[in-house]
């Protein structure tokens, strides 16, 4: 170890910088989001009653909620330009082995990673993206478009009314509840977990923040993409 | 990895400190009062009794009346004293024994447009079926009169308007529980109740106070809805404020499916959530313990 650190170790570009910044807006989005949501809806508590009160009460609580859902938003929709520009003039590829699109190898990927939780298989190779990755991303992809979605339905209900049954807007009540009570499960659990947690990169996963990977990082993480390259 | 080691030993007295100062905390925000509760919102007048609490009298709003004023005077002959002797003296609920056509003298437009509204239309019902001979509804079941929302005795003057809207919604609540329960749940309960904002609507903002009108006709729906949205068309006064069908009317079937509906999706949403979390939850789980004890063992 002491041989290698002496040279500089190789580094791979793994995040571009427009990359790193949205997922620091998103951090800063959808945890502005989840206070001030669930300090609406648990609001009968001390705790929220409490935030709520520090903000100024139920009207600016409700103003910043909107306020971080257009920055979150903001970024998907940053994000999908992205995507376009990727695809028509970078001429990459958004579906290939390399890219975040999911395959049934990713499942193959799962099963046998989760063997090699119980010491039966060894790790898979991965390759640029991992299933684990593939389903953050898809998820708060996916999320984020109902979220909005819905969001818009509880925003404007006046509008929307007009547009369909009343009860929609129930529904999207219920939507917009149920899919943030997921997020927050899974992205302040299990996104923490992954990627601070995890003896494998305590304390923290700086790639997403830095942008870069070194070479060793990449033999044990992502092998596919290295053979790839 | 092996700065974890090293890290975690640098820390450790400092944790155990840490440690104490937030048990600490954790201590006093439990001693703190809780906060208030819809029960401690009403009256004392909740259980209507014949014995009256003079210390709480005075601090109302009819604390500088005298009794005679609203109970009359004895001498004339018109009112009498119940007599001690009968075997249901003090017995019978004090609220059902006022005259509470006695409050117009004070409060004409109030008791005006509680005579249009359907709690007197249920205590007329109510009336025309005792004279039939079919009154057997329980007390807490009965139309209610003046008293039955309003404590003579103690409901106190130059509240704020959020102050009467949360004991409103208690006091609403005890013939209507189903109502306030989905209240509170929706948007308008949270803010108004729990957040204490003045420009959410309590109960009576939409159904009116002494109208005490159910919004099943459309055109009342929209007047109501329309008071806060203007934008609002018919199309709005079907979003579910009470997605509850209790006392709803039988051949509602309309709000019946859109509630079964709504209850299906949350079902549905619930099991979606509770697959999702519960497996990545032990797949995370799984995964960080199996990490754990790779590293346990190179470090042998």
């Amino acid at each position: 170890m002491t041989t290698q650190e002496k040279q500089p170790p190789e580094t791979f570009v793994r995040f571009s910088p427009l990359q790193r910044l949205l997922h620091v807006a998103v951090m800063i989005g959808f945890t502005g989001l989840a206070i001030t949501g669930f300090s609406l809806k648990f609001s009968d508590q001390w705790w929220a009653g409490g935030f709520a009160w520090l903000v100024g009460g139920a009207g600016h609580l409700a103003y910043l909620h909107r306020f971080f859902a257009v920055i979150t938003y903001g970024c998907v929709l940053v994000h999908i330009l992205w995507l376009f520009y990727f695809k028509l003039v970078l001429k990459g590829s958004i579906t290939g082995p390399q890219s975040l699109f999911p395959k049934v190898q990713d499942i193959k990927d799962m099963f046998q990673h989760m063997g090699y939780f119980f010491g039966k298989r060894r790790i898979p190779r991965f390759n640029r993206f991992t299933y684990w990755e593939k389903f953050d991303y898809l998820a708060l992809f996916l999320g984020m478009n109902t979220m909005g979605l819905t969001g818009l339905f509880l925003w404007f209900p006046e509008f929307f009314s007009t547009l369909l049954p009343g009860y929609f807007i129930n529904l999207a009540q219920v939507l917009h509840l149920y899919e943030a009570i997921l997020a927050v499960a899974l992205k302040f659990v299990v996104h923490i977990l992954t990627t601070h947690l995890r003896p494998e990169i305590f304390p923290v996963d700086k790639s997403i923040f830095n942008g870069k990977t070194t070479r060793e990082k990449m033999m044990h993480e992502h092998p596919g993409e290295l053979d790839s390259l | 990895m092996n700065a974890f080691m090293v890290k975690s030993k640098k820390w450790l007295p400092e944790q155990k400190s840490f440690g104490r100062s937030l048990l600490f905390c954790l201590m006093l925000f439990a001693a703190l009062p809780s906060p208030r509760s819809l029960e401690a919102a009403i009256t004392p007048d909740g259980q209507p009794g014949w014995f009256v609490d003079m210390g709480l009298f005075a601090a109302s709003a009819h604390g500088t009346f005298s009794c005679e004023q609203c109970h009359g005077d004895m001498k004339q002959g018109q009112t009498m004293h119940p007599d001690s002797e009968n075997p249901t003296f003090l017995k019978a609920y004090a609220n059902r024994e006022y005259d509470y056509r006695r409050c117009q003298s004070c409060h004409r437009p109030s008791y005006e447009q509680y005579l249009e509204g359907a709690h007197a239309k249920a205590l007329l019902k109510e009336q025309t079926d005792s004279a039939v001979g079919s009154n057997t509804l329980p007390e807490s079941k009965k139309a209610p009169t003046c008293g039955s929302c309003h404590s003579g005795h103690y409901a106190r003057a130059h509240l704020s308007r959020v102050e009467i809207g949360r004991e409103m919604v208690s006091v609403c609540g005890k013939c209507h529980p189903a109502q306030t329960a989905t209240y509170l749940d929706n948007y308008h309960g949270k803010a108004a109740v729990n957040l204490g904002d003045k420009n959410a609507a309590f109960c009576t903002d939409c159904h009116g106070a002494h109208h005490s009108v159910s919004l099943k006709d459309k055109k009342t729906a929209l007047a109501a809805c329309q008071r806060c949205h203007p934008d609002a068309t018919e199309g709005f006064t079907q979003v579910v404020i009470h997605p509850t069908i209790k006392d709803l009317p039988e051949n509602d079937t309309q709000k019946r499916a859109h509630v079964a509906l709504i209850r299906v999706v949350t079902v549905l949403m619930s099991i979606l959530v509770i697959l999702v979390v519960g497996f990545f939850y032990g797949h995370s789980f799984v995964w960080l313990l199996r990490e754990l004890h790779e590293k346990l063992r190179k470090h042998k």
